[in-house]
């Protein structure tokens, strides 16, 4: 070896010669998948977006809520000035919040000549119908204790839109990142919710076989070979008001979101079911389960401790494969109206109110789905780049 | 062998049935109770009234009666009403899953057109800068959310282009001169829903026509055909491509309901008057009898058509033993 490569020095031959555990093996193997990797930086990306939300909210000064019905559709990159009536509204928290002091603000804005209201009262409400900057400048030039308050009131005269605004003057940036939110919240939830629910059947229907295999596995294929889409319409389309027992544990804010996540838990869990059963039946024969059930490990202990870990690396990849596939279904829904119900955005939902609008802003029914199919392809190719850093058939040492 | 027909088919029959039950059962639950539709626009109707329209309708009966009314009803070839279009539902029925049917089958046909080259393109030259591309396309085809290309296609060739017609199932109001004008009028209608539909599939049976050749072409086989100074064209397609496609085949069968839960949202997005788009305004109308109707008719549809390519499957490759 050292005739070949002289260049390698004693360091790097131990390095060479050391055993690579296998996460290590794996670790390396997946970094050779360059698409796996960027999906794995772009999922990175989206779900710091998504946790960030109300920091960027903060920062930017714009909420998804906040309507402004006189700026509807505007183009992305523009600025908005913000209606009379937002403006009052703030500057009426404003005087509640601080009777004391706006009487001081009041009477420096008419002796330094910034305002000239008619009546005295009336200077905070006429200083609100000043553009951003001049508002500003005038805070510069009087002396109180809320500067930082009225500065802030100033900065929300005028926003501005990276994305434009929406069909009710949204502001489409704010909505898509609070989208993020519930799209890979729901996701990711349903792909590890169906994940564990898989493993306990897979893992029961594997491990006892028998009738209880039948069973499972009859239910298990009858599911898989329903068409999914016709089925959820049909499941989401109940109103689970009307099951008395469902009644009282569902709240009424996000009733729609855990709805939507309960509903493809139920028709996703097959899959991974069928997955976990396939390993498990072979493990069953394996020298160290004979072994452990000799040492008088129960039925439990087996299953969890020496079966469990033995499954988990191709459930991470089926996990991986099915976040993407339950983004999918959740816009899909959403987009025919039965999943993430308005106000909340999703992207699927976004989407559900810009089809009709493709010939006013055919721009808000673009960048939701863009969105949905940068995240998908990440998961996708995630997913396929841990298949292959797991297959031992592909492992290179 | 014919053990293995009765059995699937058994089962196939049990699913249909439970699924029908429990769909009867959830449309229970949906908002909206019909009897409620029917007196909104009556605002003198009596609480007697209300009992006994309940009574007529057998409204008042458990869900299990009802069920099994039900179905003698539908095994004696009676559909029931709509109760929004007042129209008996197999006069709904029938064109409807005529026009899912020509999608559906467009979109397989044209899927395999594309996919199936392209597979074995990148097949026979792995790892190439073709086969990368390919790849990214196909995994951006399995990603990609088909009711927002649909919009897209729409933004595109209806919109901005003008080329294609936004949507719809023919020209309205067209007398046609000729059978040939008709299937021009009406196939100029179905490609953008036939390319939004198909852009999943491609991508699927592209990554799965590249794998199965790539199987295919390691053979032996192959090596022999080459080595006896065959051209590649016939190594290629006789040796190679008639062994990829039995792993084909399964995939297609596979892709029955996949093709069919598509067509649904296609169909919405294009206003194509298929039954996906018959199920999905139905539920939302409250239109309940042409909803279960046409939804266990379509899901037993899709599951016999699973069944029958399962059959076939059998037929083509013999090394298969049913057990």
């Amino acid at each position: 070896m050292n005739t070949q490569n002289p260049t390698l020095n004693k360091a790097q031959i131990a390095q060479l010669e050391k055993a690579q555990s296998l996460t290590q093996i794996v670790y390396n193997q997946f970094k050779e998948h360059k698409a796996a990797v960027i999906g794995a930086y772009v999922i990175l990306l989206f779900i710091i977006v998504a946790v960030s939300a109300p920091l960027i909210e903060k920062v930017t000064g714009l909420d998804a809520d906040s309507q402004n019905v006189f700026n509807r559709y505007r183009p992305p990159m523009t600025r908005v000035k913000a209606g009379t009536d937002v403006r009052e509204t703030a500057i009426q928290r404003f005087i509640d919040q601080n009777p004391e002091e706006v009487i001081i603000i009041q009477n420096q804005l008419i002796s330094q000549k910034l305002v000239s209201p008619i009546r005295p009262e009336d200077a905070l409400y006429d200083w609100a119908q000043l553009d951003k900057n001049k508002a500003l400048d005038a805070v510069k030039l009087i002396d109180t204790t809320k500067k930082s308050d009225l500065r802030q009131i100033a900065n929300r005269f005028e926003s501005f839109h990276i994305l434009g605004t929406d069909e009710l003057g949204r502001d489409v940036m704010m909505r898509l990142i609070y989208g993020t939110r519930v799209s890979m919240g729901v996701g990711i939830l349903v792909a590890l919710a169906s994940a564990l629910i898989g493993l306990f059947i897979g893992a029961l229907a594997g491990f006892y076989g028998g009738w209880v295999d039948t069973i499972l596995m009859r239910i298990t294929d009858a599911l898989l070979s329903l068409p999914l889409m016709p089925v959820l319409i049909v499941v989401a389309a109940i109103d689970l008001q009307k099951l008395p027992f469902l009644n009282q544990i569902i709240s009424t804010g996000n009733e729609s979101i855990f709805k939507l996540v309960f509903i493809l838990c139920i028709f996703s869990w097959m899959s991974v079911a069928r997955l976990v059963r396939g390993s498990i039946l072979s493990l069953r024969e394996r020298e160290f389960i004979l072994a452990s059930r000799t040492l008088g490990a129960t039925d439990y202990t087996l299953i969890t401790r020496h079966m469990f870990p033995n499954v988990l690396a191709p459930m991470l990849v089926s996990v991986t494969l099915g976040v993407g596939e339950s983004i999918l279904f959740e816009a899909a829904l959403s987009f025919l109206g039965l999943g993430v119900q308005p106000p909340t955005p999703s992207w699927g939902n976004m989407l559900f109110n810009a089809q009709e609008l493709i010939y006013q802003a055919p721009f808000l029914a673009v960048v939701p789905g863009l969105l949905i199919l940068f995240v998908t392809i990440s998961f996708n190719y995630l997913g396929d780049g841990l298949q292959d850093a797991i297959d031992p058939k592909a492992m290179r040492r | 062998m014919l053990t293995f027909i009765l059995r699937r088919f058994f089962q196939t029959i049990v699913v249909i049935v439970i699924l029908s039950y429990v769909c009867f059962g959830l449309m229970n639950l949906m908002p909206g109770d019909p009897v409620e539709l029917m007196i909104s626009a009556n605002p003198r109707i009596t609480q007697e009234d209300v009992t006994r329209l309940r009574e007529f309708y057998g409204l008042d009966q458990p869900v299990y009666k009802r069920y099994f009314a039900w179905v003698s009803d539908i095994s004696t070839g009676d559909l029931g009403y709509s109760r929004t279009y007042r129209i008996p539902v197999t006069e709904m029925m029938l064109p409807a899953l005529l026009a899912t049917f020509i999608l559906s089958m467009a979109s397989l046909i044209f899927s395999l057109i594309v996919a199936i080259p392209l597979g074995i393109l990148c097949a026979l030259k792995p790892n190439s800068k073709v086969d990368y591309a390919v790849n990214l396309f196909s995994f951006a085809g399995i990603s990609v959310p088909s009711f927002w290309l649909g919009i897209v296609l729409i933004i595109i060739f209806a919109v901005n282009l003008g080329w294609l017609p936004a949507g719809g199932y023919q020209t309205t109001g067209m007398q046609y001169s000729s059978w040939f004008a008709e299937m021009m009028d009406k196939g100029k209608y179905l490609i953008l829903p036939m390319v939004s539909l198909s852009i999943q599939s491609i991508g699927r049976f592209s990554r799965f026509t590249r794998s199965a050749m790539l199987e295919a072409m390691r053979n032996d086989f192959i090596r022999t055909a080459k080595a006896k100074g065959l051209s590649n064209q016939v190594v290629i397609w006789k040796h190679g491509f008639r062994n990829a496609l039995i792993p084909l085949i399964t995939i297609i069968a596979i892709s029955f309901s996949s093709i069919f839960s598509g067509a649904l949202i296609t169909e919405t997005l294009f206003a194509y008057p298929g039954v996906g788009r018959l199920i999905y305004s139905s539920i939302i109308g409250n239109d309940f009898n042409v909803a279960m109707v046409s939804f266990v008719i379509s899901v037993s549809m899709v599951l016999l058509m699973s069944l029958v390519s399962d059959i076939l499957y059998g037929v083509v490759d013999p090394r298969i033993s049913y057990k």
